[in-house]
């Protein structure tokens, strides 16, 4: 693709450095990288941006500031990367929760004001253990045995004999269980007694019976295939342990619209080679008790066995024509959507699915949000598959390490349980001149880049009062809807079960996305919080899973294991207008809406108001096409500041040629897939493209 | 999509403690050179050859840490669907040695569990500064189930085996897992990258 101009152009970007770490410090390089952290090399003392954690927007922006020949500094004070935005596995997520039940320890406040010059002025930051703020309400439940099964000889049982003991050995569990929970909320200590059930204590309901099917050796590999087998094995509390390092559980859970600024910045950026991805397979909604598909694109609209063929027709023709903004259309401005989907008469079937599962909005969000977002998922339909989303193969926090990987190709410098104390604030400027790190180091930068949880409260500026968002993780052993295929991805939208109560959305993930053992689904479930979020989410667990509570679900899949959180919406928040020096940015957490628009929007703009005229992200070269300095063709060794100078003219243009060009060529593809529908995404999926064979 | 010109595509990730010579042996192996001084080398990613085993063309894709080894911060994410590891210590250097055995508590959280994990002993040049025995690293390699290898980039010893006994030994287990293809568990590489969904990526 790229022309052989181009061969110079990249092997510019291809220089060595040999600057850091040529020191005293490096004396011995192999002892710095698992010793205690005294005993680390410096860092280099000099950056243009220095970043302070490690989520969406903060990898984005250090991967946009290195891709450009700025020098970063990339610190997270957690030993893993992406804050809040992470994926754990199982016992990764049993050590963050435990995490978030022990007291955090008051901060040892360090005097660093003999590292100040005259007129300088410390400002700093929190860096207590526990996100104590972001994250609260942490609850844990485990309904499956603590035992190891033991081995039986294989039971020819037939299912219904298995299920009716279940049934019993449940129902049971459901009364010391219900017990143990309105205890547990009377008297207050919840927190204490739910870790008190993760870590296996005697509050685990054995819910396994005789007529189950004994332990198989390789559970992994069989399991997979457990939709076609007779008898469901339970999964043992032992088990998830054992399997722990399978999950990949998000603490945000979110999806990537196809057309949404995410995919476009990784596609546009080449980070997308560092990760992989699956469609998400079909829309589901709750409705009337029960799960139903949603049917969104042309062929799912014709083979759906739910629509009548005038309700089909009716759907067909308003999501054509909803494409255009009309005058009707305007006429409704203002007032909610709902009406102006009353009154095109379409029934309640067809409203319901339009107004939560395309539009995904309530009832009273304004007609004109609710075309909006009815259009971007319509625009987002058929790009990679039959809905508008993909998610990330091993969970969502791999997105921000992509970004982080990126930076450090370009130079950036990766220091993760390394944090910064404090800021050095120039009084008569108002800007960060420098900031001094975990161990005192004072290391000057340009600008400093930093997430919410690092600035305590006294110094943000919020624009409207701290919302929050209800979480919870299901580890389950079936889908919500079993289909031909085990392995669907479902995002099912959840609309409010009572008046008052918020809509849920939900993602249903299966094992091949590399998120949950072989056997199980990892079911996330997310809504703006009304109250904790336990009781924003249990009653809508309870209805559509068998839980020790629930009544009547024995034909939906298990709970086996789950979590419920508060986290703090990142949404209210601005990245300046705080009280803080005028070179710093600050970047929010995870909000609450389905897709990265939010991230990405801020990361963009704290990268535009810094470099206002660079380019965003610009596409780092393909490995296949760099000529490196030590072949003849090219002199990129040395003086690489005034070559870098020379051709970046050169270099622009030839990337905005390579963006039309992949335009171009992304227009057709997409024409040609529209055509070929369906079937044509299926068949790629199959194909592998790590391991061809 | 045209079909790739290679029968076999295979990841292969470099890691081990700073300064031990992983991109060393990348550049030795992939340009045929050494490259003077210890510098990090921007902007390159992942690097490719293609090499010839027994008629078949398997393409290499070579994968550096981006120096984000130097503070113990490698994402996880450049582990994940690896075919192969390649774990290399500096056989001057204890330390880099002793350092093994928390790579392997990575390897084992983050790789996937068929993946083939080969230890390197490198700089073999500097033999009179020699501090970690052969047989102590063959030792250890074996109780691991590693394959073992010593090594030197500067003089290119054992580096191009290094790489084509890699290729060799992954085209068997390829094999092997296509012969007794039971439908496993979903192999990692599995999803997609976005440039071949989307078919716009600018190869």
């Amino acid at each position: 693709m790229l022309g052989l101009d181009s061969f110079n152009i990249d092997s510019v970007v291809i220089h060595t450095i040999s600057i850091f770490f040529s020191g005293v410090c490096l004396q011995s390089p192999c002892s710095l990288l698992f010793e205690p952290v005294t005993l680390q090399p410096c860092l280099p003392s000099e950056f243009d941006v220095v970043i302070l954690g490690t989520g969406l927007a903060e990898s984005v922006v250090a991967a946009a500031f290195s891709r450009v020949g700025q020098r970063v500094l990339h610190v997270d004070r957690r030993s893993y990367y992406a804050a809040n935005w992470a994926s754990f596995t199982f016992n990764g997520l049993l050590t963050w929760i435990q995490q978030h039940h022990e007291e955090s320890q008051p901060e040892e406040a360090q005097d660093w004001s003999s590292l100040l010059e005259e007129g300088e002025e410390l400002i700093y930051l929190s860096n207590s253990k526990s996100e104590s703020d972001s994250i609260s309400n942490v609850q844990v439940f485990s309904f499956t045995s603590e035992e190891e099964e033991e081995e039986e000889a294989p039971s020819p049982d037939p299912p219904s004999i298995a299920e009716e003991q279940t049934g019993g050995a449940e129902e049971d569990a459901v009364k010391e269980n219900s017990e143990t929970e309105s205890a547990d909320s009377k008297e207050d200590d919840t927190k204490e007694k739910s870790e008190a059930t993760a870590d296996g204590d005697d509050e685990e309901q054995a819910s396994q019976t005789e007529g189950e099917e004994p332990e198989a050796d390789q559970p992994t590999t069989s399991a997979a295939q457990s939709q076609s087998e007779p008898i469901k094995k339970k999964i043992s509390y032992p088990q998830l342990l054992k399997e722990g390092r399978r999950f990949n559980i998000d603490l945000v859970s979110k999806l990537m619209y196809s057309r949404g600024s995410l995919v476009d910045l990784l596609i546009k950026s080449n980070v997308s080679r560092y990760a992989e991805f699956k469609n998400v397979t079909r829309i589901l909604t709750y409705r009337h008790g029960k799960v139903q598909q949603v049917p969104c694109s042309r062929a799912d609209v014709f083979a759906s066995r739910q629509l009548s063929v005038v309700e089909k027709r009716k759907l067909m023709r308003f999501l054509t024509s909803c494409m255009e903004e009309t005058e009707e259309q305007q006429a409704y401005n203002g007032r909610p959507y709902l009406e102006f989907l009353c009154d095109q008469q379409l029934g309640d079937n067809l409203q319901d699915f339009l107004l939560h599962s395309i539009a995904m909005v309530t009832e009273d969000t304004p007609t004109e949000e609710g075309l909006t977002s009815t259009r971007h998922f319509l625009r987002c339909l058929g790009r990679y598959g039959n809905t508008p989303f993909l998610f990330p193969v091993y969970g969502l926090g791999e997105i921000p390490q992509c970004f982080c990987r990126m930076c450090a190709v370009f130079g950036g410098i990766y220091c993760l349980r390394h944090s910064v104390n404090c800021l050095v604030m120039d009084k008569e400027t108002n800007r960060c001149k420098a900031v001094i790190d975990s161990r005192g180091q004072r290391i000057s930068c340009s600008h400093f880049v930093v997430e919410e949880g690092y600035v305590g409260a006294d110094r943000k500026q919020m624009a409207t009062p701290t919302r929050s968002l209800s979480r919870a993780v299901l580890i389950t052993d079936g889908s919500i809807l079993p289909s031909d295929s085990d392995q669907q991805v479902s995002m099912v939208t959840v609309p409010p079960i009572a008046a008052g109560c918020p809509a849920v959305k939900m993602v249903e993930l299966c094992s091949s996305t590399m998120t949950c053992m072989p056997g199980t689904y990892l079911v996330h479930l997310t809504c703006q919080s009304v109250g904790s979020a336990y009781e924003d989410l249990s009653p809508v667990v309870t209805r559509m899973f068998h839980t020790p509570e629930s009544h009547d679900q024995e034909n939906c899949p298990s709970v086996l294991w789950c979590l419920y959180f508060n986290m703090a919406d990142g949404s209210g928040l601005e990245a300046e207008g705080h009280n803080l020096p005028s070179n710093v940015y600050m970047c929010s957490g995870p909000d609450g809406g389905l897709g990265h628009e939010h991230a990405i929007k801020q990361a963009e703009s704290i990268f535009q108001k810094i470099l206002p005229e660079e380019d965003f992200c610009p596409p780092a070269p393909n490995p296949e096409d760099i000529i490196y300095d030590g072949d003849n063709t090219s002199s990129a060794m040395g003086g690489e500041e005034e070559e870098k100078e020379e051709t970046e003219d050169k270099q622009e243009k030839e990337e905005k040629e390579d963006k039309q060009e992949e335009k171009e060529e992304t227009e057709d593809k997409q024409e040609e897939e529209e055509k070929d529908g369906a079937g044509e995404m299926e068949k790629e999926e199959e194909q592998t493209l790590q391991t061809e064979e | 999509m045209s079909m790739e010109d290679y029968d076999y595509l295979f990841k292969i990730v470099l890691i081990g403690n700073a300064g031990v010579g992983k991109t060393c042996l990348v550049r030795r192996f992939t340009q045929g050179l050494f490259p003077p001084g210890q510098g990090a080398t921007i902007g390159v990613d992942f690097m490719i050859k293609t090499v010839e085993i027994k008629g078949e063309k398997v393409k290499l894709q070579i994968w550096d840490t981006a120096g984000q080894e130097r503070f113990r911060s490698i994402t996880q994410s450049y582990y994940r669907s690896a075919n192969a590891l390649i774990l290399t210590y500096d056989i001057t250097c204890e330390d880099s040695f002793r350092c093994l055995p928390e790579w392997l508590r990575e390897i084992e959280q983050y790789a996937n569990n068929q993946v083939v994990t080969i230890l390197v002993g490198n700089k073999i040049d500097l033999a009179e500064k020699r501090e970690v025995l052969r047989q102590r690293a063959e030792d250890f390699a074996e109780a691991q189930s590693m394959l073992y290898l010593e090594t030197s980039a500067k003089e290119s010893d054992n580096v191009e085996k290094l790489f084509l006994d890699l290729a060799c030994e992954l085209i068997r287990e390829a094999k092997q897992n296509k012969l007794d293809n039971n439908d496993t568990a979903p192999m990692p590489g599995e999803g997609k990258t976005i440039s071949y969904l989307s078919c716009c990526s600018l190869n």
